[in-house]
């Protein structure tokens, strides 16, 4: 189905622009995917996992790591690739906190998660004092956000494919992934059944926020600057892609490769209307659209649920 | 369980309960004390009155959320509708038309956007929190929109809506809010639709069951939160005098953390509307105080964050002690 509107838009962009099939058209809309594509997966396993959650402060997550990254890279003037093993090492712990939070105090997601969105976005700029770091070591780091390797950029093929590879990986073929869609159907059942709920859950929330610290360390990577704002615009797309692809807001279905295939049709989507000289807010309102309606299509036969 | 572990629970889950309580009046009492030293103007009638004026769309929109609160949703669009809304006043205000016709525009307008969120979880079944983020992004590009690159510039629709109004000295805005505070306190614990906010709230199973319509109460609710952001777009445009593309977005958590702050369970079921007061004084004094004591505004948010967790969190300690000592 995805896959048919995929062919249907490329083939509609390409009508509309000519510049839409060029090779550099074509590769800086893999760019904008990446870091888009990095916090779409962090989001996909959490909702997966059910009970309402999903997880809202990715894009907090990736503006704290931003600054952080920036602080120890270039105001501390840390080795790059030392200081990205540490972000991601906070980007751990920040996940942590959600993850303890929501189950030892067996308090919903999305509350715990609305609430860290905005702490964490407020540490983000304390840390700053609201000021953009730049100064990134351009020769070796730069390559990471700007170099490619045979003639596919090097953040996607070094990045986002193998994080998504690992990602169908976890949820398709390990304990993990089956005890998260058990858990998704129903968490008294996984309960009964043995699995450990917290300490699955727990892990949910480290990964989707590791997941949004790599993303920080390629956006810095690739405009070499770190913002306190970074990640803001983020949670929309993030949730509208997961949602778009098939994860059933409600837990339980879905699947990475579902959300790797929304990704690509809202790339297109995103670079076609920029070729049109569509305005990006458009995009944001487009992006809502898209949450409401792909969950209408699908929740027929869960509306009868009492939502809240 | 050992008795003396079950004593030691009691003991926890009382004084748990007594912070929950004395939260508010505390940050409250603090906070006035510490800006009032650290700032000759602060507690001055001329200072304490101008953040009373400021606050009223905050106010307005935090109450009807209390309400979407009570009941266990959410809405994170209403900034985006009280801009969306400020616009459409500020164009209509341009006409010249009867300044009352523009009130009730505005209310109108508000409604419906409150009954379009209302209809996608109430009838569709979408979570409130899922639906109303596509709901302000979908606000957000419409004000942009008609925007268009072209500031809306407005006088206040009536002086009586405005920060200059007065009635027994106090201003006419303060006497509005106060209204709308009071007659949302009654409706909440004098009335049987107050009552069944409460109860799909608390359980929306149980109140079903005892047939109660949860369906109209709900939509009802989002009808009222829509009209007060309506109510709050007037104050909002007699307050801020223009529209832009990005106008109401700061409302959005601000009006959250006000209701949470003042104690209203986010699990639903349990708050008052009074006490939103309270949240909504916190934060205005917290954003007033520390411009006038020179302290840096941007630890706010890490302030009004940190507090947010700490009342969520405190509701989810009671919430499992309170099981346990029911044996669930």
């Amino acid at each position: 189905m995805l896959i048919v509107v995929i062919i249907l838009t490329t083939v509609v962009m390409s009508l509309i622009s000519p510049f839409f099939l060029t090779q550099s058209n074509l590769l800086s809309l893999l760019m904008y995917t990446t870091v888009v594509g990095l916090l779409a997966l962090s989001q996909t396993p959490v909702i997966l996992a059910g009970n309402g959650g999903a997880d809202l402060s990715v894009g907090s997550v990736l503006s704290l790591c931003s600054v952080i990254f920036g602080t120890l890279a270039v105001v501390m003037d840390l080795n790059p690739w030392l200081a990205a093993i540490v972000t991601m090492v906070c980007g751990a712990l920040l996940g942590l906190i959600n993850g303890l939070f929501i189950t030892l105090l067996n308090l919903p997601p999305l509350i715990v998660t609305l609430s860290t969105l905005y702490l964490y976005a407020s540490l983000a700029l304390v840390i700053s004092g609201g000021r953009d770091i730049n100064g990134f070591d351009e020769a070796g780091f730069a390559f990471l956000g700007q170099g490619s390797i045979l003639g596919i950029p090097a953040m996607v093929l070094l990045v986002l494919f193998p994080v998504y590879l690992f990602g169908s990986f976890l949820m398709n073929k390990t304990v993990f992934g089956r005890n998260v869609y058990v858990i998704g159907s129903s968490a008294e059942a996984a309960k009964l059944s043995g699995i450990n709920v917290v300490r699955t859950k727990i892990l949910l929330y480290v990964f989707s926020s590791v997941v949004a610290s790599l993303g920080a360390i390629v956006t810095a990577s690739w405009l070499l600057n770190a913002r306190s704002t970074a990640g803001s615009e983020f949670l929309l797309p993030s949730i509208a892609i997961a949602v778009l692809g098939g994860v059933a807001i409600n837990g339980g279905i879905g699947k990475v490769s579902g959300t790797f295939l929304a990704l690509v049709l809202v790339a297109i989507l995103n670079s076609g209307l920029q070729l049109a000289g569509v305005n990006s807010t458009i995009q944001i309102g487009l992006l809502g659209v898209i949450i409401i309606v792909s969950i209408l299509i699908r929740s027929k036969d869960q509306s009868k649920a009492i939502a809240t | 369980m050992k008795p003396s572990s079950l004593k030691t629970d009691e003991r926890t889950l009382a004084l748990l309960k007594n912070i929950q309580v004395f939260m508010l009046p505390v940050l409250l009492v603090f906070s006035l004390i510490l800006f009032a030293t650290l700032s000759p103007v602060f507690l001055t009638a001329a200072n304490l009155t101008n953040v009373a004026v400021n606050s009223v769309d905050l106010a307005l929109v935090a109450a009807g959320l209390t309400l979407i609160l009570l009941m266990g949703g959410i809405d994170v669009s209403t900034g985006f509708a009280v801009g969306l809304t400020a616009w459409f006043v500020g164009t209509l205000s341009g006409l010249n038309l009867n300044p009352y016709l523009i009130l009730v525009a505005a209310i109108v307008i508000g409604a419906t956007i409150g009954l379009f969120n209302g209809s996608l979880t109430v009838f569709f079944g979408i979570p409130s929190i899922v639906a109303t983020i596509g709901t302000a992004a979908i606000y957000q590009t419409l004000l942009f929109l008609l925007w268009n690159s072209r500031d809306v510039f407005a006088e206040p629709v009536t002086p009586f809506l405005s920060g200059s109004g007065r009635w027994l000295g106090v201003p006419t805005l303060i006497w509005l809010v106060l209204l709308i505070y009071l007659a949302l306190h009654v409706v909440l614990t004098k009335t049987s639709f107050g009552r069944s906010i409460f109860a799909i709230g608390s359980n929306p199973e149980a109140a079903n069951l005892i047939g109660l319509k949860i369906r109209r109460t709900r939509f009802i609710v989002y009808a009222t939160l829509g009209g007060l952001i309506g109510l709050a777009a007037v104050t909002y445009l007699g307050r801020v005098g223009v529209v832009q593309a990005y106008s109401g977005n700061e409302i959005t958590f601000l009006a959250i953390a006000s209701v949470v702050v003042g104690g209203t369970s986010i699990l639903g079921g349990e708050g008052s509307i009074l006490r939103t007061l309270g949240g909504v004084a916190f934060i205005m004094i917290l954003n007033n105080g520390s411009v006038l004591a020179g302290v840096p505004s941007i630890w706010n948010g890490v302030v009004i964050g940190s507090i947010i967790l700490l009342a969520v969190s405190l509701k989810g300690a009671v919430v499992i002690l309170e099981r346990k000592r029911s044996g669930i």
